[in-house]
């Protein structure tokens, strides 16, 4: 071996190692915040959701950076099988987007923890509906501002209904009890189609303990009974048993496929439980016009249960060095209707009355229906609260449960028990 | 630098050579670890780093999104004591090696006999039985595994012409683990090459020297070809142990994130990325997956100890 390639052995060597270095210091740096773009401040804004809605939000966010030169804003998009994952990540990395999307059940976990911005006095806030905006407070402080509104409620095929001879119903009035023989008879008509399908979505047991007279969360305990889950529990046992719903087994999978292939959407089925803004989505994917109707009451209930819940809310990080251009954002993005009359209902309906009153005419027919649905209900609804730490998981501890009692793995009596500690230990946490 | 190494250089062309190729294998140990140095620093930085934070983490109650507070073994203890879903994740996920590891490492070893037979084109089965290892662990597999054993899925479709109705495989918590595990066994192809390597290896010799005995087919196998190949038995047992200990795509895909229905698919590494993403517990996870190198380094050591009394080295008797 020569001297000279032994030099060129270690040049090379030597050059390799600081490539090496150089990249990797590099990739740990890419991600800073501010500097770079001369002398705009540039902030971050992490949402997550659909290929539609990634759109919708780039055309707002480059009018925002119209109206406001001198901020740059980096939309940080992903989709939400990984948006609360990547979200943490950032935050304790000290990373954290200036501006965040979060929906109720992450609220308190964010708060709660000293990641999130009071934003009371600096995003204006007077033309929101004030019932709805006081949900973006945890323990008094307004961590959050609400992006829209959606409303869980029954969504049912009416050409389906015709088919098997039956009629929609007085949404004003019926029973669960109605509900399941009504969804018997469609099942039981032939034409093989569904009469319902059921879902344990925490919504829909919130709306029926209500009615019950019962909170979903107190404070921070969950204040439900075992008689009200039980009897929850009873609804799907009802029609799994008459036929008038899908074995266990089955919802399980419709679950887990998504919106677009559940029976309503298929027209293999009559009626399904939803949030109003999946109503796009489900028409679209029936092709057929479905209707918006009431959650069924349990008898003599005081109250129908019913509730606005905020799409989702934007919050500022607590750590932001550009603080007054993140609530600028929000700002823009809650109450100039130039943001409304691009984002539309795609954040549910908006609540400020004044861009509301500017787009009404630009949402699409369906939005329009759900706009007027909610105008009608919006007397029987119930006010909510940001749920504790923990609602996160809550979705999961009650699928699990509930399945555990409709696969007949446990009685409902020991089920609801279960439910009650799982779910008062994730809250407790 | 440069001095002393052309210096060195001149000794090793020279007349004292115990000395100089003991320089001379000094320095290309050092030039190797100059080579080696940014493989290193990987190790360092990205791995040996953060498993120690894991450790420190795991005495913790860190929650990623706060600064965690020293809780002691809090995290361990809890784990065994108080944690049902922890125990349910040890015992789906116990089942799930000790069920499949066998029936795959048994199905491999069928498939590389089969093969081994001086079958033409073996190269082109071998890639063909070899393709669900590459697919098996991938997202597109589990959704097909998805459809393919659901209610209305192909393989109740095919029951039906026989006039069976199956149930929801993947979605019933009866069986959901075994699609799982069938899952696992049809990535056979690992272990069947590498068996496939150790068939020829053993000498043809043998074979006839045992055809003249009059040893049957299946004598041969147990005295020549099965005692000859526990090395290679070993070696597969070993990573497919570890492999599907720390199993997580099937199961995260197939069972929607959840580890459904009513946990039956609950991996241990699953239920670790739940607890520590899901639940905001990083501190908890981070002792679970200590706990988890345990158990394997546990059952690594005990398959090697095992293995004192059934693997026959050739060449050491």
């Amino acid at each position: 071996m020569s001297l000279g390639s032994r030099k060129k052995m270690w040049t090379v060597a030597l050059m390799t190692a600081a490539v090496m270095t150089t990249a990797s210091a590099c990739g740990g740096g890419s991600g800073g915040d501010s500097g770079g773009s001369g002398d705009k401040v540039k902030i971050v804004f992490s949402y997550w959701g659909s290929d539609a809605r990634q759109k919708l939000t780039e055309q707002a966010l480059k009018k925002f950076e119209e109206k406001n030169p001198t901020i740059d804003v980096e939309g940080d998009f992903s989709n939400w099988d990984s948006y609360y994952e990547k979200l943490a990540t950032k935050v304790a990395a000290n990373d954290a987007p200036d501006v965040m999307s979060i929906e109720i059940r992450g609220l308190s976990e964010y708060a709660g923890r000293g990641a999130l911005a009071d934003l009371a006095g600096k995003v204006p806030s007077a033309d929101l509906d004030q019932q709805v905006l006081s949900s973006g407070q945890v323990e008094g402080k307004q961590y959050a501002i609400p992006t829209g509104v959606n409303a869980f409620s029954m969504l049912a095929n009416p050409s389906v209904l015709e088919k098997s001879k039956q009629k929609l119903p007085d949404d004003k009035t019926w029973t669960w009890d109605q509900w399941i023989e009504l969804a018997k008879q469609i099942s039981a008509g032939g034409g093989g189609v569904m009469g319902a399908e059921y879902n344990p979505n925490p919504a829909w047991l919130q709306i029926f303990a209500a009615q019950r007279g019962e909170k979903f969360y107190d404070g921070n305990k969950i204040g439900l009974s075992v008689d009200t889950i039980k009897a929850w529990w009873n609804i799907s046992q009802q029609l799994i048993a008459a036929k008038a719903a899908p074995e266990p087994a089955k919802s399980a999978e419709l679950l887990t496929a998504g919106p677009e292939q559940s029976l309503l959407a298929t027209n293999a089925g009559a009626m399904g439980m939803w949030w109003s803004n999946q109503l796009n989505a489900l028409s679209k994917a029936s092709g057929q016009e479905l209707e918006l109707l009431r959650m069924p009451r349990e008898k003599g209930a005081p109250t129908a249960g019913m509730f606005l819940q905020p799409a989702m809310y934007y919050t500022a990080s607590a750590k932001s060095e550009h603080s007054a251009e993140a609530a600028k954002l929000i700002d823009f993005l809650v109450n100039d209707p130039d943001a409304a009359s691009i984002l539309l209902s795609d954040r549910g309906l908006p609540t400020n009355s004044k861009v509301l009153a500017a787009v009404k005419d630009k949402l699409p027919p369906v939005d329009q229906r759900t706009l007027a649905f909610i105008d009608e209900v919006k007397g029987e609804l119930t006010p909510i609260t940001a749920p504790p730490k923990g609602a996160l998981q809550m979705e999961d501890i009650l699928k699990r449960n509930t399945d555990e009692v409709l696969f007949g793995k446990t009685t409902p009596d020991a089920g609801a028990q279960k439910f009650l500690s799982e779910a008062n230990a994730a809250i407790a946490g | 630098m440069h001095e002393s190494m052309s210096d060195s250089l001149s000794v090793t062309a020279g007349h004292r050579r115990p000395p100089a190729v003991n320089a001379h294998k000094k320095r290309e140990a050092l030039t190797a670890y100059v080579f080696l140095a940014p493989w290193f620093l990987g190790l360092f930085v990205i791995t040996v780093g953060p498993i120690l934070a894991s450790l420190y983490l795991s005495f913790t109650d860190y929650s990623l999104l706060e600064e965690g507070s020293w809780v002691g073994a809090d995290n361990y203890v809890k784990m065994f004591t108080q944690d049902d879903r922890f125990l349910t994740s040890l015992k789906v996920t116990t089942i799930y090696v000790v069920v499949s590891v066998p029936l795959q490492l048994a199905f491999a070893l069928l498939l590389a006999l089969a093969l081994d037979r001086g079958l033409r084109g073996l190269s082109f089965y071998r890639s063909i039985y070899y393709l669900p290892s590459l697919l098996g662990g991938s997202v597109a597999i589990a959704i097909l595994w998805r459809k393919l054993f659901g209610v209305d899925g192909l393989f109740n479709a095919v029951l039906a012409v026989f006039g069976i109705e199956g149930p929801g495989w993947v979605s019933d918590p009866d069986t959901a683990l075994g699609t799982l595990i069938l899952l696992h066994v049809w990535t056979f192809g690992a272990p069947m090459v590498i068996f496939l390597a150790g068939l020829r290896q053993i000498p043809q010799s043998y074979y006839e020297a045992a055809s003249v005995d009059g040893a049957s087919r299946l004598r041969q196998f147990r005295s020549i070809t099965l005692p000859l190949l526990t090395p290679i038995i070993f070696f597969n047992l070993v990573l497919e142990v570890i492999k599907s200990f720390q199993s997580f795509t099937q199961s995260f895909i197939v069972s929607g994130g959840n580890g459904g229905p009513v946990d039956s698919t609950l991996f241990y590494t699953l239920y670790l990325y739940l607890k520590g993403f899901k639940s905001y517990e990083m501190g908890y996870a981070a002792a679970m997956a200590w706990v988890l190198l345990l158990i394997i380094a546990g059952l690594t050591g005990v398959n090697f100890l095992a293995s004192k009394y059934w693997v026959f080295y050739g060449d050491t008797k």
